[in-house]
């Protein structure tokens, strides 16, 4: 099965993040080549669902960050490489006895572009070619790299390539030529194979690289069908002074009960854990101190849904209508990381607490699901925890200095007593306001 | 108190008042203007509604005019166009044009050909606005008007345009009559206005309100209905200063806001002077507008709805306890926070503002149980709009009834997606 996600998702956790401002997608990408970077792009686009294929990639990321391996490329070859490669027009090959007096005399007036172009891609597709065979044999990598090793291994012994990989000093112009129709024509698919191996070197270093500097940590990914996820000291990765929280999610407590005031950090929170949670099916670092998650077929979060319209009842029905879509998914036996910020904020508080306690009764019997819930309508928590025995409860704590509230940003268990509708009112000074106009005016 | 009727920016979003080009707003109501000049008039009384009775009572008294003698604009757009290109043409003069004319006649120059074509339809818009003042012998305006045009004696003779009278007559509406075509272009501008806002309100059945002085305070309309909704439910409303809140309940779609909007809208055109979509009305004028229907989240600055929503209420408290004479709506107030929170304030704002007499007050909830510990201020007045359930189907009659009712269908609309089934099995 896919791993399956949507638009909604990755807006709420800022995955691609907009007008090329932060991203989660922008931290882990300091990758060299153009390819490289569309090929994050996917993987960001694409989690995995199968643990070892998750564990895999994590372990090969995990080894390169331990040895400090830096990408032995430069941007400047893959930009000569990329469109020299994309070019496949037969007349573009140079020929041998193209060196005639008058050629020569024409390139020192212009210089011919498709004859630079080819010139330069044969002579970084050389470098390249040379730099990982050197990469390789010098065993870089560890044992979980070990594979994508004997694949580019196989590919450069190809004979054709053997005296590309033992040629140094200047190429002459016969020779480019002679290479330019290897790698442009004859080993066309071999030469593409090897440069996906590279982008993917390329993308592994990168979060390698990541990971070390900002110690970002592996979590482990255990088989499907058990429902668990681990997660100790978790933050998020895109604030400065962001606050670690651990949290443990079993079948037996599957349903997060978050309550919590205004400004005390729950999206920050749900956001933080369903990044991580991201980035785990991805076999990606992630900021936490330790994590380990049962691998699940999809993650949807709902936390700004759009309210557009303005008419009375819309934002209600779109939050019905995001609930549904993710019931139906339910239904098909999916197991789902599910995240529903202010649910029901959209209606009277009446509707909401009604709507609340039903919705979260029926999420609450599906064992092999994570769902985290947060809600201004404590009420609702109290009849919760009579119904169903899987919810936990926690909150995040409001202080009161005097009049200002603090807040310390770390989840506590039960269901947060605060009430500061009435605080934040009369802080504001409303009704004191219109008492004293009303003195004034008489 | 101020000069002028106020309606913030929330409000007018709120309402949908102002947009030109937003296909549902009450501006696009009246938007079949032809001319550009009457375009620019109508937004400006958009802008500025009036506050003085005597002015307001003065302006729809000419709508009334207007519509009673059903007339139709004399003039194409098309040549008004041409004349009011031609009048207010930059370069002062024509002088050059026919100069040139004069001396490279052999030249395809087309100046002197547009000026010409400017000329004509200029002198025939005047003629066609001149004989369509007879018509209205009680316009007020019309006299000076029609003195005006009278002064350009040579007004019926221009027939023959050869190039020495185009030079003349150029001269004489460009330079010697530039302020009484001015006055002419106004007075065209105001007529179009005048006819097209009294068809809208020939063609949607709107009548005109009666502007009476600030004190007392009284609003009040035998049937009323929002004015883009043609086959919209009427329906009795009254505010007076022994009974100025209107305490409203009845389930999502029952038709609160839209009857909320309804008598906002009426109270900000009655204020133009423009027509309302009411069978009756008369109101004593206000200092202003203030509503709260859908306020933004504004998120970006990390407030919360809440957070909002007490803003907001803080912004109409200043004004309310200012002394100002105000009309304030509030739709449900105090979502997102918890079901407490949302009763203690919406009885203590509810009852804090109740106080002010000279202001209206119409406030929606669905926390009924405020409705019950207001009961016993005689100020208040209950009403819902009912919801009638046919088996699981709720129908809405949109007719407002005295009480309180604890409809609501949030439960309703989530059974009826059946999602609570699709999580049982």
């Amino acid at each position: 099965m896919l791993f399956t996600t949507d638009k909604q998702t990755l807006e709420d956790l800022n995955i691609f993040g907009k007008y090329g401002g932060e991203s989660v997608y922008n931290i882990f990408n300091r990758t060299i080549s153009r390819g490289g970077a569309s090929l994050m792009e996917d993987m960001f686009r694409h989690p995995l669902s199968d643990h070892l294929a998750i564990n895999r990639r994590s372990e090969i990321i995990r080894d390169f960050a331990q040895a400090g391996t830096v990408y032995p490329f430069s941007a400047m070859l893959f930009d000569a490489v990329e469109p020299y490669l994309s070019n496949t027009d037969e007349r573009t090959k140079l020929s041998a006895d193209d060196q005639s007096i008058s050629k020569k005399l024409a390139d020192m007036i212009a210089a011919d572009g498709n004859m630079q172009m080819v010139y330069k891609g044969v002579q970084s597709l050389v470098e390249i070619l040379q730099g990982i065979q050197s990469f390789i044999s010098g065993g870089e990598g560890g044992a979980a790299y070990e594979a994508d090793r004997n694949a580019i291994s196989t590919l450069l012994s190809a004979p054709a390539f053997s005296p590309v990989l033992a040629h140094r000093g200047k190429l002459s112009h016969a020779t480019i030529a002679a290479y330019d129709i290897l790698f442009r024509f004859r080993y066309r698919e071999a030469i593409q194979q090897l440069l996906h191996y590279l982008y993917y070197l390329d993308v592994y270093l990168s979060v390698a690289k990541v990971a070390a500097e900002r110690g970002f940590i592996f979590p482990a990914a255990l088989a499907r069908d058990t429902c668990k996820a681990n997660v100790e000291g978790v933050y998020h990765p895109l604030l400065k002074k962001a606050v670690p929280n651990t949290i443990c999610i079993t079948a037996e407590n599957n349903v997060l009960f978050l309550t919590g005031a205004n400004m005390a950090g729950k999206s920050t929170f749900m956001k933080s854990l369903s990044i991580a949670l991201f980035l785990g099916h991805m076999g990606f670092p992630v900021a936490a101190a330790k994590m380990e998650f049962s691998v699940l077929d999809g993650i949807y979060t709902t936390i700004n849904l759009p309210d557009n319209l303005g008419m009375g009842a819309s934002h209600f029905y779109a939050e019905v209508l995001r609930v549904k879509k993710i019931a139906q998914e339910l239904s098909m036996g999916k197991h789902l990381f599910i995240v529903f910020d202010e649910l029901f904020r959209g209606t009277n508080v009446k509707d909401a607490y009604e709507a609340t306690i039903a919705i979260t009764n029926g999420f609450a019997g599906k064992r092999n699901s994570i769902f985290v819930i947060s809600t201004h309508i404590i009420e609702a928590g109290e009849v919760l925890k009579a119904q169903c025995g899987n919810v936990h409860f926690v909150y995040l704590p409001t202080r009161m200095e005097g009049l200002r509230p603090v807040y310390t940003y770390m989840l506590e268990n039960g269901i947060t007593n605060d009430r500061h509708g009435m605080i934040i009112i009369n802080n504001e000074g409303i009704l004191e306001m219109l008492a004293g106009g009303l003195t004034k005016m008489k | 108190m101020s000069m002028s009727f106020t309606a913030d920016k929330q409000t007018l979003e709120d309402l949908n008042l102002l947009g030109r080009f937003k296909p549902n707003s009450i501006y696009y109501l009246f938007s079949k203007i032809k001319t550009t000049g009457g375009e620019r008039l109508l937004e400006q009384m958009f802008q500025q509604p009036l506050i003085d009775p005597d002015a307001i009572n003065k302006r729809s008294a000419t709508f009334r005019y207007f519509q009673e003698r059903q007339l139709s604009f004399p003039i194409s757009g098309e040549q008004i166009k041409l004349a009011e290109n031609y009048l207010t043409m930059g370069g002062g003069s024509g002088l050059s044009f026919i100069l040139r004319k004069k001396l490279h006649a052999f030249l395809n120059d087309d100046g002197y050909e547009k000026l010409c074509a400017g000329l004509v339809a200029t002198i025939d818009v005047l003629r066609t606005f001149r004989d369509f003042l007879q018509l209205l012998p009680d316009y007020e305006e019309a006299v000076a008007l029609r003195k005006t045009l009278s002064d350009i004696s040579w007004l019926d003779n221009a027939n023959d345009f050869s190039i020495m009278t185009v030079a003349q007559y150029d001269r004489q509406l460009r330079h010697h009559h530039q302020a009484a075509m001015e006055q002419v272009l106004e007075g065209i501008y105001q007529l179009d206005v005048y006819i097209t806002v009294s068809d809208v309100a020939r063609q949607r059945g709107f009548h005109y309100a009666t502007a009476l002085p600030a004190f007392p305070a009284v609003f009040r309309t035998t049937a009323l209905r929002h004015p883009a909704l043609p086959a919209g439910i009427s329906n009795p409303v009254s505010l007076d200063e022994n009974a100025n809140v209107i305490f409203l309940t009845g389930a999502n779609m029952a038709g609160k806001s839209t009857l909320m909007k309804s008598i906002g809208v009426a109270l900000y055109l009655a204020h133009m002077g423009f027509p309302v979509a009411a069978a009756d009305m008369e109101f004593s004028v206000r200092d202003g507008l203030y509503s709260s229907i859908n306020v933004p989240d504004n998120l970006n600055m990390g407030y919360s709805h809440f957070y909002a929503e007490v803003l907001r209420v803080k912004q109409v408290a200043a004004e309310v306890s200012a002394g100002k004479n105000l009309l304030v709506i509030f739709d449900e107030l105090f979502k997102g926070t918890n079901v407490k929170d949302a009763y203690d304030a919406t009885l203590a704002v509810t009852a804090a503002f109740a106080r002010y007499h000279n202001c209206f007050f119409v406030i929606s909830t669905h926390i009924i149980e405020v409705g019950d510990a207001l009961r016993q201020d005689p100020g208040i007045q209950f009403r819902y709009l009912p919801t009638i359930l046919e088996g699981a189907i709720p129908r809405y009659t949109y007719l407002l009834r005295e009480g309180i009712t604890s409809d609501r269908h949030g439960m309703t609309i989530i059974e009826n997606e059946q999602i609570l089934a699709l999580l049982k099995d």
